[in-house]
């Protein structure tokens, strides 16, 4: 693995490092991550989506909270792949979304993330998710390893 | 713009806040003021004054008057 040059991670590989598990894992592949920098990858949507059958009965899509929990996944990966951080919890700080179409099962959702600022524990990115090369959701994003931001924040006011 | 203008401008800006109500501000004292918040402020301030702070500067930098002490650690005037 390069990591200058990018690398992929499999299902398995890509847990450790990216902490959530089943239900809640919306990755399945990370096709290329460049740490600190940019990963993509995809989640193939089948009909047994523990959602479907509630989102809706006899109307399936994918709930759009998901759809950027999947994007902020992809870039927790960015992040986590930086040296020291394997593994890390993070934290959503601030998203902005915007959702395009529907996204149903059998669809292939492919999501590119990309890391736009990287300081103390914060990271700022973007990304978009596609489904047969239409963008069906972007987001800007604001992602946190709360464990690195707590060490820069003051304990109490000091006067 | 004189460094005491650009100070509060700085907390104007992270915070949203009147000019006139910066003095008394502290860290989580007012909402905008969170974890999210003092990072913003610190960058706000660094790329007001072209410096970097250290980790424990940024930890110590807990109020509006608290600033002024740490800031002329480097090199800012008042």
């Amino acid at each position: 693995m390069s990591e200058a040059h990018g690398f992929s991670l499999n299902c398995v590989q890509l847990q450790d490092y990216q902490p959530n598990r089943y239900p809640f894992l919306m990755i399945d592949y990370v096709e290329e991550v460049i740490p600190g920098k940019s990963a993509k990858g995809y989640k193939n949507l089948t009909a047994n989506e523990w959602y479907f059958p509630v989102h809706f009965p006899g109307a399936p899509n994918m709930p759009g909270a998901l759809q950027l929990e999947a994007l902020a996944q992809m870039l927790t990966v960015a992040i986590t792949t930086l040296p020291g951080l394997k593994g890390k919890v993070t934290h959503a700080l601030q998203h902005r979304v915007r959702f395009r179409k529907e996204v149903f099962p059998g669809d292939k959702l492919i999501i590119e993330t990309r890391v736009l600022s990287w300081s103390r524990g914060i990271c700022k990115g973007a990304g978009s998710a596609c489904v047969n090369s239409d963008v069906v959701c972007e987001a800007d994003m604001l992602i946190t390893i709360p464990e690195i931001l707590e060490q820069y924040l003051p304990k109490r006011p000091r006067r | 713009m004189e460094n005491k203008m650009k100070y509060v401008q700085a907390f104007v800006t992270s915070f949203s806040v009147n000019e006139s109500s910066v003095e008394g501000l502290e860290y989580n004292s007012i909402p905008a003021w969170d974890s999210l918040g003092h990072m913003g402020l610190i960058a706000e301030l660094e790329e007001a004054f072209s410096i970097q702070m250290e980790m424990d500067d940024i930890i110590d930098f807990s109020s509006f008057k608290k600033g002024f002490e740490i800031l002329s650690k480097y090199g800012v005037k008042f």
